[in-house]
């Protein structure tokens, strides 16, 4: 159980040449163990063996205290595995890099600088000069659909403003992977649709790989080529599900296709048959 | 009608306070409660006197290089305690041993070790407003985001850049409110320690006329020293508010906008 490889031609859409081949993060044996308050060991991870693929969009589902964001920040870097290894183009990671871009739930922006400061701020620190970081810093601004909002200071946004300004940040100094750890957790259902949206039609133009934290069915389905089921308690894979559906993908033609609505009431039948949705947290 | 009394009101308050003291001193008569008249009378020659201004620029002097070094120790001790937890576990006992110590009672010891000059009283200062700030930036490094730390090591920040351009940056609100504190607590020590070491300053100026009986010039520089502290902290308070003004309440209003 585990890991279903993805062979060419599985992933449709994906015009040729741009075939995802080999694995850009290798996630072998990782198991992830917490002393808890009462001294006890809590297994959050157990023997988890995960390969995503370059230019894959693969997102990590599951009920809440599965493991799922353990499982990211061991891929960034930013815990280090109770043991098996984590690598990432071959090389095993010990610490966080510049290869791989988190985006968090909580935003995370840096309070005292200006969206532009923020945005800046990677490619500043990779020993760009200013008027190029500042370009490249208002593409991205731009992009995100936030040009006029420059000089604004993070607690001047909204949540959803907040989480667009994170994802041009992280995408500015130019990550070869995105770590998502549930970005769109925190907001409310109208900002959240209109995100994803966005986020996927930024991702659909250069197909960086994204691993993306959820505990939304639909958002998995609807985002991803791949979605990895955890179950808790141990946190285990549980499942590998392809997600074959034609890109580019709008909302409106996908909530129509019987395909997606398979999916999601597949996936959702699996969660409710091990009861994992009923434990509490 | 109402911004015009929200700027009155401070007038308003001092002249209420003159007013009270002048009838209270008339009323009672006491050759050591002069009436306000006289003491407002009695300032303009000692800022006239030369003597007396080199004084009091001395222990304006002593106080800036007491608070300076004082900030210049305690916020990296304090962001670094923040972050590590060897670090407050060593220097946290010690901390909790020296905060409820008044730094005056600390003066006869110092003055016996350093003399009465200038050292000890900018020791006695330093001491006095180090507490509050090694304290506070200390609350402040802690309740740093995680992420915000993570998310500068994945643009590939080290260590010691972290602490100093993401830590510094986000603690910054909770430094300088210690640094406020730290601020009024300069100019206690500053006055206490020339009572207690008399030799020159502010202080000394307020003991030696309580000496030789001249009240007005006590309560002179009782007001001139007042009017120093109310100067130094609305200056501070200008300065906190230009360097934390990304978090400011007037901020608090996210736009809507998804």
């Amino acid at each position: 159980m585990g890991v279903t490889p993805i062979r060419p031609g599985e992933l449709a859409g994906v015009p040729l040449g741009r075939r995802p081949a080999e694995p850009i993060i290798e996630i072998d044996h990782v198991s992830q163990v917490f002393k808890t308050s009462s001294r006890r060991d809590h297994t959050a991870l157990s023997n988890i063996s995960l390969s995503v693929e370059e230019g894959a969009f693969v997102s990590i589902l599951g009920p809440s205290g599965c493991g799922k964001s353990t499982l990211l920040y061991i891929v960034g870097g930013f815990v280090s595995p109770t043991s098996g290894t984590a690598k990432m183009k071959g090389k095993p990671i010990t610490g966080p890099g510049t290869d791989r871009g988190p985006v968090f739930q909580e935003f995370a922006l840096f309070p005292w600088k200006s969206v532009l400061g923020n945005v800046m701020y990677g490619p500043l620190q990779q020993g760009m000069n200013s008027a190029k970081a500042e370009a490249r810093a208002l593409e991205l601004i731009a992009m995100v659909g936030l040009t006029g909002f420059e000089k604004f200071y993070p607690k001047e946004l909204s949540g959803g403003m907040k989480q667009r300004v994170a994802l041009a940040r992280t995408l500015a100094y130019g990550p070869e992977v995105l770590l998502m750890d549930e970005p769109f957790g925190a907001l409310d259902a109208h900002t959240r649709t209109r995100l994803q949206n966005d986020l996927l039609e930024i991702w659909e133009r250069d197909r960086k790989t994204v691993l993306f934290v959820t505990h939304s069915v639909e958002e998995a389905v609807f985002l991803s080529d791949k979605v990895v089921m955890m179950s808790r308690s141990p946190g285990r894979i549980r499942e590998v599900i392809d997600i074959d559906l034609p890109r580019p993908r709008r909302r409106e033609e996908l909530l129509l296709d019987p395909r997606y609505q398979n999916y999601i009431v597949e996936i959702e039948r699996m969660f409710d048959d091990s009861g994992d949705n009923e434990l509490p947290s | 009608m109402k911004g015009a009394l929200k700027h009155l009101s401070p007038a308003l308050a001092c002249c209420g306070l003159l007013l009270t003291w002048q009838l209270a001193s008339l009323g009672l008569k006491n050759d050591s409660f002069p009436t306000a008249l006289d003491s407002l009378r009695a300032i303009p020659p000692i800022l006239t006197d030369k003597e007396a201004l080199i004084n009091i620029l001395a222990s304006l002097r002593r106080m800036a290089i007491g608070f300076a070094l004082a900030l210049a120790f305690s916020i990296p001790l304090g962001l670094l305690m923040g972050r590590s937890r060897a670090t407050a576990a060593f220097f946290n006992p010690l901390l909790m041993l020296v905060y409820p110590v008044p730094k005056a009672a600390l003066m006869p010891i110092i003055m016996l070790w350093l003399g009465v000059g200038d050292v000890s009283k900018t020791l006695v200062i330093f001491l006095g407003v180090s507490l509050p700030v090694i304290y506070h930036s200390f609350e402040g490094a802690k309740a740093v985001e995680e992420k915000m730390l993570w998310s500068g090591a994945a643009m590939g920040l080290s260590a010691g850049e972290r602490l100093l351009r993401i830590v510094l940056p986000a603690a910054l609100p909770e430094i300088l409110t210690g640094c406020r504190t730290g601020l009024v607590l300069a100019l206690i020590t500053m006055v206490t320690s020339e009572m207690i070491a008399r030799q020159s300053g502010a202080g000394n100026i307020l003991f030696n006329a309580l000496d030789m009986g001249q009240y007005d010039t006590v309560f002179a520089m009782i007001i001139i020293i007042g009017a120093m502290g109310i100067c130094l902290d609305a200056v501070f308070e200008t300065i906190r508010r230009w360097l934390v003004r990304w978090s400011e309440p007037q901020f608090d209003m996210p736009l809507s906008f998804s």
